[in-house]
C-alpha cells in the first residue's frame, strides 16, 4: 500500500517565527529552547498547562510525571485531555506525551507513570536544565525542592486553588528556596485541596503561563528579567501581587546547612499495606493532632463524610478514607500504595 | 504509650540488652570461632555464653545441639527442609503462622505429604484428631506451633511429643510465641525440635533465633559455606552446630541475646508466666463485660499465654486498632498476623482480629487502661 500523503509541515523557522520575532527571544533563545530538556513533575492542571505551552513553543525534550489516570473531573482545567482518555482511563504521562506528538511532532516527550519520591526523584532529573513544579501537595513540592537545591537546578514553584495562585522560581544558591519561605510544611490534613476546596480553569491558565514565562527566561539565561519573589493572584478579588521582600535564609535547612530532609525521607509520609485487606495506611511523616471536625467539614463538599470523636470517613470514587486523630488514614478499597498516597494528598492534604 | 504488641516483637526488650550490643561492636568486634587474636576471642566467648545460656533456658542437656538461626522462621525451614524427603509425611495443624505453613506448602510441591488437623472454632485442637491422623498412615513429623499467635492457646506439647513418638513421628514445636514467657525443658517434654525466635518472649534484639536439635536426629544444612572449622574439607563438618550455621554469625545481636537471657534467668521465666497469667486473666475478665465485644479464643489464662484477640461489634479491625494508637496510645496489632489459616478456624478471616499481648514488662494498670479504652469505643461505633 502507498504511503498516504503527510500534510507538510511547517519548516522550523516558520513554525517559532513569532515566538523568534519577540526580541527577548530572537533566534538564539530559540536555539536554546529547542535544545533544551524540561522536567514537569505533575501533569494535572499546572502539569498540563504548562506542558501545552512547552510543546508549542518547541522545548526539545519534556520529561513528564505522574502516577494518575485521566477522570472526567479532570477535563474542567486540566487542558491536554479530552473525553476520550478520560473514557479509557489513560495514564496522564501517556495522554500528555500523546497530545505532544498531535501538537507539536519535533518535541520529544517522555512520559513516566510515577509518582516522584525520594528514591527517583534525582534520576528524574538528570539532564532537565529546568523543572516546573505541577504538583498538588507540598510534601513533593519540597522534595523538588530538596533534589534542585542538591544538584544546582532551578525550578518554578506553582499552586492554584479556588481563584488563587501563586508562582516563584527558585535559583538555588541564588533566590530564596522554598525552605527559606516556609521553613517547615505544614502538618498533613489542615491545607484546604482543590478536592475540597475546588478550583477553576482560568486560575490554572494563569499560574502556568507564569510558570512558563520564568522557565523560558531560565532557558534562554535571561535572569534579569525573572520575577525574584513570590507573585501571588485572586481572579475573584483581583489582588495581584508580587512579593519580593523574601530573603535567603541564614539557616535556610536546605539551601544553606544543605540537610535535604525529604530526599533523605525523613519528613515524609509511609504507606503500609495492611494484610489481606485491599487496605493501606498512610502516616504523615510527623507527630501531629487534628481538629477532626474541622477536617469533616472541609470534605464534606467531596463526597459522603461520617464524623465521630476518633475520626472522619469519607467514601470518594469507589475508596473509603478513615482519618485518624494523629493524621494517618487508612484508605479501603486499593492495595496500590501510590493510590492511597496520591488521595492521602488529594483530600486530607500533605 | 501502651505497647500490647508483644506477640509481634517484645518492647521494651530486657535492660542490658542494648548495652552488650553496643559492647559487641566497641569491645568484641571480632569474627567469633575464626581468628585467634583478642577480638575474635572475645566475641566467640560471647556466642558461647549466649548458646549455654539458652541452652540452660530450655533444658537441652548439650548446647551444642542449638544451632544460631536469623529468627524462628528460619529455624523452621531449616528444621523441615533438613529433614523431610519426598514422600515423608508431615501432620500440621489448621492454626499455623505462615512460618511453618509457607515452607510447608513449598515442600508439598516437592511431593512432602503435608496433612492438617482441624481446629476447634475457639482455635484449641483436639489430640484425639491428631491421634487419628497418625493412625492413619505414618508420618515421619508432627510440626506445630507451642501457642497460637493469634488466640494464645498453648498446645500440650509433652502430650503430642508422646503421641508422636508412639507412632514412630518426631515433633517439631514452633516456640516462637512460649519462648521466654512458658517454663520449657526439650529433655522432659521429649521436644525433639524447637524452633524459637531472640526478638519476642526471650527479649533480645531481632535477627536473632535458635533451632534446638535433639541428639540422634541428623539435619541436611539448608545453607552452605565456611564454619570456621574442618575448613580442608569440602563437604559441611557433622559437627553441631557448626554443620548448620555456615556464614558469620550474628554476633551483635547474641551479645544482646544473652544478656536477655541473663534477665530472664534471673527473674526467672515462671515468675514471667505467672505475671502474664495475671494479667491475661484479668484483660479476659474484662474484655467478657463490655457489650458487643468478642473473644475469638479459649479465654482461659491458664491454657493461653498474654495474645488474646478480639473483636467489637460495629467496628472494623484495622480502625479499632487505629483508633486505640491515634486517640489513646495504645498499640496493637490488628489483621491476619501472617495466619490466614487460623483466621479461616476461628472465622474472622478475611477482616481478622485485633490482638492485644502483653508483655513482661506490661502493667495491670495499662490493662486498665485498655478496657477503659475499648469499653468507651463500645459505645462508639463507627
Amino acid at each position: 500500500m502507498d504511503k498516504l500523503p503527510q500534510p507538510p509541515l511547517a519548516n522550523v523557522a516558520e513554525r517559532y517565527s513569532r515566538q523568534v520575532r519577540f526580541p527577548a527571544i530572537g533566534a538564539a533563545g530559540q536555539a536554546r529552547i529547542s535544545a533544551s530538556r524540561v522536567a514537569v513533575i505533575g501533569c494535572g492542571a499546572l502539569g498540563s498547562a504548562a506542558v501545552d505551552l512547552l510543546a508549542r513553543a518547541g522545548v526539545g525534550e519534556i520529561v513528564i510525571v505522574d502516577r494518575d489516570f485521566v477522570e472526567i473531573s479532570n477535563l474542567q482545567r486540566q487542558v491536554l485531555f479530552d473525553e476520550a482518555d478520560a473514557a479509557a482511563q489513560i495514564p496522564k504521562a501517556v495522554a500528555a506525551a500523546n497530545a505532544v506528538g498531535r501538537i507539536n511532532s519535533q518535541v520529544k516527550a517522555q512520559p513516566l507513570i510515577a509518582d516522584a519520591t525520594s528514591s527517583n526523584i534525582e534520576e528524574i532529573l538528570t539532564g532537565a536544565q529546568v523543572v516546573i513544579d505541577g504538583t498538588d501537595n507540598f510534601e513533593t513540592r519540597y522534595l523538588i525542592n530538596d533534589a534542585c537545591v542538591k544538584l544546582g537546578l532551578p525550578w518554578v514553584y506553582g499552586g492554584v486553588i479556588g481563584a488563587s495562585g501563586m508562582a516563584m522560581a527558585i535559583l538555588p544558591g541564588e533566590t530564596p528556596c522554598l525552605r527559606c519561605i516556609y521553613p517547615e510544611g505544614q502538618a498533613a490534613g489542615v491545607l484546604a485541596t482543590c478536592e475540597t476546596a475546588g478550583v477553576i480553569g482560568a486560575i490554572v491558565s494563569l499560574v502556568a503561563a507564569v510558570q512558563w514565562a520564568e522557565a523560558v527566561k531560565i532557558l534562554i539565561g535571561d535572569h534579569q528579567h525573572l520575577g525574584r519573589g513570590l507573585a501571588t493572584f485572586d481572579l475573584w478579588t483581583n489582588d495581584y501581587l508580587l512579593a519580593t521582600g523574601f530573603p535567603r535564609l541564614a539557616d535556610c535547612p536546605c539551601c544553606a546547612q544543605h540537610r535535604f530532609d525529604y530526599l533523605e525521607a525523613r519528613h515524609t509520609s509511609q504507606t503500609t499495606t495492611l494484610c489481606g485487606r485491599n487496605a493501606v495506611q498512610v502516616s504523615p511523616g510527623h507527630p501531629l493532632r487534628l481538629d477532626l471536625a474541622e477536617l469533616g467539614r472541609r470534605l464534606a463538599s467531596a463526597g459522603a463524610v461520617s464524623i465521630s470523636p476518633y475520626l472522619v470517613r469519607l467514601g470518594v470514587d469507589g475508596h473509603e478514607i478513615t482519618v485518624f486523630a494523629d493524621g494517618r488514614a487508612i484508605v479501603k478499597g486499593t492495595a496500590d500504595l501510590g493510590t492511597a498516597r496520591s488521595l492521602y494528598a488529594r483530600y486530607v492534604g500533605v | 504509650m501502651i505497647y500490647l504488641d508483644n506477640a509481634a516483637t517484645s518492647y521494651p526488650k530486657a535492660p542490658g540488652v542494648a548495652a552488650a550490643m553496643v559492647n559487641a561492636l566497641t569491645q568484641a568486634g571480632g569474627n567469633p570461632g575464626r581468628s585467634g587474636h583478642a577480638m575474635a576471642v572475645a566475641a566467640q566467648g560471647v556466642v558461647d555464653a549466649t548458646r549455654r545460656r539458652l541452652a540452660a533456658l530450655l533444658g537441652a542437656p548439650d548446647p551444642a545441639r542449638i544451632a544460631f538461626t536469623c529468627n524462628a522462621t528460619d529455624a523452621i525451614n531449616q528444621a523441615l527442609f533438613g529433614l523431610l524427603r519426598p514422600s515423608e509425611r508431615v501432620i500440621t495443624s489448621r492454626m499455623e503462622h505462615n512460618a511453618l505453613a509457607r515452607p510447608l506448602a513449598e515442600l508439598a510441591g516437592r511431593g512432602v505429604a503435608v496433612d492438617s488437623v482441624a481446629a476447634a472454632p475457639d482455635g484449641s485442637i483436639d489430640l484425639d484428631d491428631l491421634a487419628r491422623a497418625l493412625r492413619v498412615s505414618p508420618a515421619r513429623l508432627v510440626a506445630m506451633a507451642h501457642a497460637s499467635n493469634v488466640t494464645g492457646c498453648i498446645l500440650p506439647a509433652r502430650e503430642v511429643a508422646q503421641l508422636a513418638h508412639r507412632h514412630g513421628a518426631l515433633l517439631l514445636l514452633d516456640a516462637a510465641q512460649t519462648a521466654g514467657v512458658l517454663p520449657l525443658d526439650v529433655a522432659e517434654m521429649e521436644i525433639d525440635l524447637l524452633a524459637l525466635t531472640g526478638h519476642k518472649g526471650l527479649l533480645g534484639p531481632p535477627g536473632t533465633g535458635a533451632l534446638y536439635v535433639a541428639s540422634g536426629i541428623k539435619l541436611t544444612p539448608s545453607r552452605f559455606g565456611g564454619t570456621g572449622i574442618q575448613s580442608e574439607d569440602e563437604q559441611m563438618p557433622e559437627e553441631l552446630p557448626e554443620r548448620l550455621e555456615a556464614g558469620t554469625l550474628n554476633s551483635v545481636g547474641l551479645a544482646g541475646l544473652g544478656a536477655a537471657l541473663r534477665f530472664l534467668s534471673e527473674r526467672g521465666v515462671a515468675a514471667v508466666r505467672a505475671h502474664e497469667m495475671a494479667l491475661t486473666g484479668r484483660l479476659l475478665a474484662g474484655l467478657k463485660d463490655i457489650p458487643g465485644l468478642c473473644i475469638h479464643g479459649i479465654a482461659d489464662p491458664v491454657r493461653q499465654v498474654a495474645t488474646v484477640s478480639i473483636s467489637l461489634r460495629g467496628w472494623e479491625p484495622i480502625d479499632l486498632a487505629a483508633v486505640l494508637d491515634s486517640s489513646f496510645g495504645i498499640a496493637v496489632r490488628a489483621g491476619l498476623h501472617c495466619a490466614p489459616a487460623a483466621h479461616r478456624t476461628l472465622g474472622t478471616f478475611p477482616s481478622g482480629t485485633v490482638r492485644l499481648s502483653a508483655g513482661c514488662f506490661t502493667t495491670e494498670d495499662e490493662i486498665e487502661q485498655t478496657l477503659r479504652a475499648l469499653d468507651q469505643l463500645a459505645q462508639t461505633p463507627t
